[in-house]
């Protein structure tokens, strides 16, 4: 109740001007959607991530054998900031999927769930810019969120351990400017990513009134694809995954640098926004609004 | 109710367009290619005359050998790491034998880098890992990122100039027939004739580039394989991708082949390798007898001295040419080899390994057979 109370309150000035700019529509979702306190609560969580991996490897005196636990763990004690690109292996499995699963899946049917969907849509031609507004707030989130984890990661890994020019996978070493910049090309990665995977939740959350509902299907959805992706009789299917390049970033990680994968990760990615843009357009613009 | 009806439209149109897309775009690469005709020796030629000295590439390779439970031992290398049992160490022979193995299973992606006769590199690409070759001038250095280990190998400049010298006197003894590429080419055609057909397949594309077939045949039916084609680039002469069929499959058995390529010089810093401050570096002394490349770092010496092996020998001809290897010459540990136990089984007169390109019989008296036909061969040749 408070909260829907609350959403209201944050968008008094929007509602009458909705039809002449849309940007204040979005600028109104954004400042909702990071004000809330799950989505604080959530990126906290994320850049607690590299802090329990640093404090954990920091306070254990057994040091790593090479190649033992995630990868690049055994660098840390080394190299701090090998912290952000251990953490990154460890949340996008899982804990990532989660994050995106939760906002993405409560885009639509969250305001449908508390009442407010008809009041967003009074103003015509108003769903599609609303869908297109509730995807910019969850792509946003999905690139703070891989920004929050790599910066938490960066600074744990300088204050406690040593900082200084960093190994790659092919054995060259590059300086410490470089390696930050890698750090926001592996954030920028991961972020597009998991651009499908926002769009795939906010299809589901056209389906249904029950936010809950969409954000466990949208985190249901993410787990499948990476069980699928490891089946060898499906061999076939996984470059088609949208998890498939999950991982891939290792790449950036080689010298010479190797975009490659970047760019048929982005192509795959932007073939599930196509499709499941496409099906989120027709579901909500046809959909029934009762609440 | 149409109105309704019509807004499901993208619904349906977009992902027919993406399906689309994603069936027509491999097939466009893959459209027809009609190059001036050649014969197979023109295409010899071709690549004889070849100029090309430096590129870089992505090559992948696969391989469908039929081979069962590989990807276990995948799995097992990846649940103990090298690293706790022998860091530093450098390459035990039974390493070797693992990792010979393991690139031949399943496929692996690698980046190659060639910038002129002494300088390459290359880039073996493992999941979140890189295994690196980098050869520059007199230095050879291994490094692998899974266990940030290095390894340094020189060649002493002596033997550079004693190999070269060699290739040199062997030019000179060479008949004068054969002092022209085209009639090096035609030797190699007749030499080949009585076994196999040399043929040039249908012009296709590779790495996207034109390429010639080159289609190896065995006249044959002794042996497991089926063909061998060589894709060679119409410009360049460049071979750019050899496939092996196997009698009896579908899928070929092993196929290595660029999957891009640019024919610009790499960086040179490419070939500069510093190992990093914190990798293990081994020094590795430049093995003075070729079959006793291990005995320097092995951990159980004399098992068998080098002077006592005796060489493999061959018999049979052309493809279903069989090797033997006696029993003094193979090394004790091959019979430990876990992984190696796991691969064959137990069959009339000892173990074998049928992979659906290469036979391997480990006889009970401890000789080995080798060879591209099949294992009652092995077997007969035996007795």
């Amino acid at each position: 109740m408070s909260s829907s109370d609350v959403r209201r309150g944050a968008r008094p000035s929007v509602m009458p001007k909705r039809s002449s700019s849309g940007w204040s529509l979005l600028g109104s979702e954004i400042s909702v959607l990071f004000r809330r306190r799950r989505t604080c609560a959530m990126l906290a969580a994320v850049a607690l991530i590299p802090i329990l991996l640093a404090v954990a490897v920091r306070l254990s005196s057994e040091a790593l054998a090479p190649g033992e636990g995630p990868p690049f763990l055994d660098r840390v004690t080394q190299n701090g900031l090998f912290v952000g690109f251990t953490a990154m292996v460890v949340a996008i499995p899982l804990f990532l999927p989660l994050t995106i699963g939760v906002v993405a899946g409560d885009t639509i049917a969250g305001e449908a769930g508390l009442g407010t969907l008809r009041y967003l849509l009074v103003a015509p031609a108003g769903r599609v810019r609303l869908l297109l507004v509730k995807y910019a707030g969850a792509a946003l989130f999905c690139l703070v969120a891989t920004l929050t984890l790599t910066v938490s990661g960066a600074i744990i890994g300088a204050v406690l351990f040593p900082v200084g020019p960093v190994t790659l996978l092919s054995g060259d070493t590059i300086s410490v400017s470089e390696s930050l910049a890698r750090s926001l090309l592996v954030a920028s990665y991961v972020t597009v990513s998991l651009l499908g995977l926002s769009m795939i939740g906010l299809f589901i959350s056209t389906l249904t009134d029950v936010p809950v509902g969409a954000m466990a299907a949208t985190i249901v959805v993410s787990v499948v694809a990476q069980i699928l992706d490891v089946i060898p009789q499906l061999s076939w299917l996984h470059p088609w995954l949208f998890s498939h390049y999950w991982l891939g970033f290792a790449d950036l990680l080689r010298q010479p640098l190797d975009l490659g994968s970047f760019g048929q990760n982005a192509i795959l990615q932007l073939c599930y926004l196509a499709i499941f843009g496409a099906l989120a357009y027709s579901r909500f613009v046809t959909k029934d609004i009762l609440s | 109710m149409s109105r309704k009806s019509l807004k499901w439209l993208p619904a349906v149109v977009v992902p027919a367009v993406v399906v689309a897309a994603v069936i027509a775009v491999p097939l466009a690469a893959g459209a027809a290619v009609d190059l001036p005709d050649k014969t197979a020796e023109q295409v010899l030629l071709l690549v004889n005359d070849s100029t090309v000295s430096t590129f870089s590439g992505t090559v992948a390779q696969s391989t469908d050998l039929g081979l069962p439970s590989l990807d276990l031992g995948a799995g097992m290398s990846g649940a103990m790491p090298k690293g706790t049992s022998d860091s530093g160490a450098g390459m035990s022979s039974a390493d070797a034998v693992s990792t010979a193995i393991e690139l031949l299973s399943g496929s692996h992606e690698f980046r190659v880098y060639v910038g002129g006769e002494s300088q390459s590199r290359v880039q073996i690409k493992d999941r979140m890992a890189e295994r690196d070759v980098v050869h520059n001038g007199s230095d050879v250095w291994l490094y692998d990122s899974s266990t940030n280990a290095a390894t340094h190998l020189s060649i002493p400049a002596d033997l550079l100039a004693t190999a070269q010298s060699k290739a040199a006197e062997l030019d000179s003894k060479l008949p004068a027939d054969l002092s022209t590429p085209a009639q090096v080419a035609e030797r190699f055609l007749e030499n080949l004739d009585p076994s196999t057909t040399v043929s040039v397949g249908t012009d296709t594309r590779v790495a996207g580039r034109s390429v010639y077939q080159l289609v190896l045949t065995p006249k044959t039916t002794d042996t497991l394989v089926a063909s061998v084609s060589i894709a060679v680039d119409s410009e360049t002469g460049l071979p750019l991708q050899v496939t092996v069929e196997a009698q009896g499959q579908n899928a070929p058995a092993l196929m290595v082949g660029f999957t891009a390529i640019d024919f610009a010089a790499p960086n040179a810093d490419l070939f500069d390798f510093v190992p990093p401050a914190t990798a293990a570096v081994t020094e590795q002394a430049l093995p003075t007898r070729p079959d006793g490349a291990d005995s320097a770092t092995d951990s159980h010496p004399g098992d068998h001295s080098p002077a006592a092996v005796d060489s493999p020998v061959v018999t049979g001809t052309g493809w279903s040419s069989i090797v033997e290897v006696p029993a003094t010459a193979v090394p004790a540990e091959l019979g430990d080899n876990p992984m190696l136990e796991q691969l064959t089984e137990t069959v009339a007169g000892g173990r074998a390994l049928t992979t659906s390109l290469l036979t391997v019989f480990l006889a009970a008296d401890g000789r080995v057979f080798a060879g591209a036909v099949p294992l009652a061969q092995l077997q007969a040749a035996a007795e």
